[in-house]
């Protein structure tokens, strides 16, 4: 049905350069021809009208009447709200459906958790540390869950509940976190294995959607997140940003200081191509998959040692 | 235009956004609408019951649902689907209001949607506000009047906001507009600037 609407108003309009299409219908050297279909179909109809402003005819509410659309202006109004409506309303669910829509607000709320919860247990860590003046977290290794679990229990009142749901906070963002990695490997599969998928939904929230990040040349998401970075870059003369979000992928952070930024570009490069197939594929590409991941590991493994040319194949 | 001492107001249905009423009438605050500021700070375009405006930048409609108290029909052009979700329901309970979802720069969408108009209204975050304006006065019959939120740091925030003004005003003028009025709106919004025109008549 949409194929059929389609190519019957582009196939005709260039030819017959006379024909004005409107919502209620066509236009050919004052002859109507009024289109017959429901709301829906009109809506869809509207869509798909291709029009070149400079064979711009104004629509006037009185051919509508000529044409037996509608009775009067106030009909002519009724009618193309309707149409509107319709149009609108289904492009705004078109819009939400999008499987990245989703995912983006996860990762959103997942990342609005952890600064709210950093910035709780800095406070509550103040806060006990008025009642206990000896308490100190210099030279321990005790993770920041632990010191709020120690306050919860060693204070009392309100210290003690504000401890007790940083915790609780805390499981919720565990339980998002494990979200939105499953919801990303089912989204964008190929970009999450090869970054996993907490990261590459960073990746997609940052870039504003799967599209988004799709349309994205390597070296931009080589650098997404660091914009403080190539800011300072680009205005003085300090040294361009390695790696942003990616950055907290192991390959990343765990290759040596001097090949970081070789394997921050290759990374880069492969997560393009994966969101490109994310996006206009949406299914993990095997082969893909296996040469990229030969291709980093490589650049991970031999870059040390070589020179970039060497590495080349 | 309706004032009730010295506050605007429209006649319409209230409770669109919580705004303030006077009896039956909605006080129209220059300091939340654009369009408000324009009449406190004084301009000759009215507003009337044949009026036919096209809005561009209807966003989540709180202007729009005045103009409508005032015009005859208002094509409220929306792009982004978070306002149009806001824009529908305004539409829904005031039926002068033709709620368009399309891109303003890319007027050739709504061409199968709109009428001439009297009035085109433009309200867009957009760095291109001079041409979206010329390419959609397509719709303004001539004589009509074109009003320009000229929003100077969507243009560009590296230039002064007086050479952004100028150089709107400029593009205006040389695609063929007369240029009436030319105001800042401080000290309702800053670096916003509106520049009132009118289409030469055939």
């Amino acid at each position: 049905m949409r194929g059929m609407i389609y190519g019957f108003i582009r196939a005709r309009t260039p030819y017959l350069s006379n024909m004005r299409s409107y919502w209620f219908g066509d236009v050919d050297d004052g002859k109507c021809t009024l289109f017959g279909g429901d709301v829906q179909a009109k809506a869809e109809r509207v869509r798909l009208i291709r029009t070149s402003m400079e064979s711009f005819v104004p629509l006037t509410w009185e051919t509508a009447v000529t044409c037996g659309a509608c009775r009067d202006r106030a009909d002519y109004i009724t009618k193309l709200r309707e149409v509107c409506f319709a149009a609108a309303e289904r492009d705004i669910r078109q819009q939400y459906s999008g499987k990245d829509a989703e995912l983006l607000q996860m990762v959103r709320t997942l990342d609005e958790m952890d600064t709210v919860i950093n910035l709780l247990t800095e406070r509550a860590v103040e806060w006990y540390q008025l009642r206990h003046p000896t308490f100190t977290r210099k030279y321990r290794k005790t993770p920041a869950h632990i010191v709020v679990k120690n306050i919860r229990e060693k204070s009392r009142g309100a210290l003690s509940f504000v401890a007790g749901e940083i915790e609780r906070l805390s499981l919720t963002r565990t339980e998002l976190a494990k979200a939105v990695s499953g919801r990303a490997n089912d989204v964008m599969p190929n970009t999450s294995a090869l970054i996993g998928g907490l990261v590459a939904a960073r990746l997609m929230a940052h870039a504003g959607g799967l599209s988004d990040l799709s349309r994205m040349p390597a070296s931009a998401i080589q650098v997404l997140g660091a914009r403080t970075a190539l800011f300072a870059h680009l205005r003085t003369k300090s040294p361009s940003p390695k790696h942003g979000i990616i950055f907290q992928h192991r390959r990343v952070h765990n290759a040596p200081r001097d090949c970081r930024g070789r394997v921050a570009r290759v990374l880069a490069g492969k997560l393009a191509i994966a969101a490109r197939i994310d996006h206009y594929r949406g299914i993990a590409d095997l082969a893909f998959l296996e040469s990229a991941q030969a291709r980093i590991d490589m650049t991970g493994k031999v870059t040390g040692k070589l020179t970039g040319k060497e590495n080349e194949p | 235009m309706i004032w009730i001492g010295d506050v605007l107001v429209s006649q319409g249905e209230g409770g669109v956004y919580s705004e303030r009423m006077l009896g039956t009438a909605r006080v129209w605050d220059p300091f939340r609408s654009k369009l408000a500021a324009l009449y406190h700070k004084g301009t000759g375009v009215e507003i009337t019951a044949e009026t036919r405006v096209l809005y561009l930048g209807a966003a989540n409609g709180t202007t729009v649902s005045h103009v409508a108290d005032y015009a005859d029909v208002v094509y409220a052009v929306e792009f982004a689907p978070r306002p149009m979700q806001d824009l529908l329901e305004v539409a829904r309970r005031r039926k002068n209001i033709v709620p368009i979802m399309a891109d303003a720069t890319r007027p050739e969408q709504y061409v199968p949607l709109v009428e001439t108009v009297d009035l085109l209204y433009q309200d867009v975050a957009q760095p291109d506000q001079a041409t979206i304006a010329i390419r959609n006065s397509a719709f303004l019959r001539a004589g009509g009047q074109l009003i320009l939120m000229l929003k100077t740091r969507s243009v560009d925030v590296r230039k002064e906001p007086d050479v952004v003004f100028q150089e709107t005003v400029d593009a205006l003028a040389s695609a063929g507009f007369v240029v009436q009025e030319c105001l800042w709106l401080a000290p309702y919004h800053q670096d916003h600037a509106a520049i009132v025109c009118t289409k030469p008549g055939a």
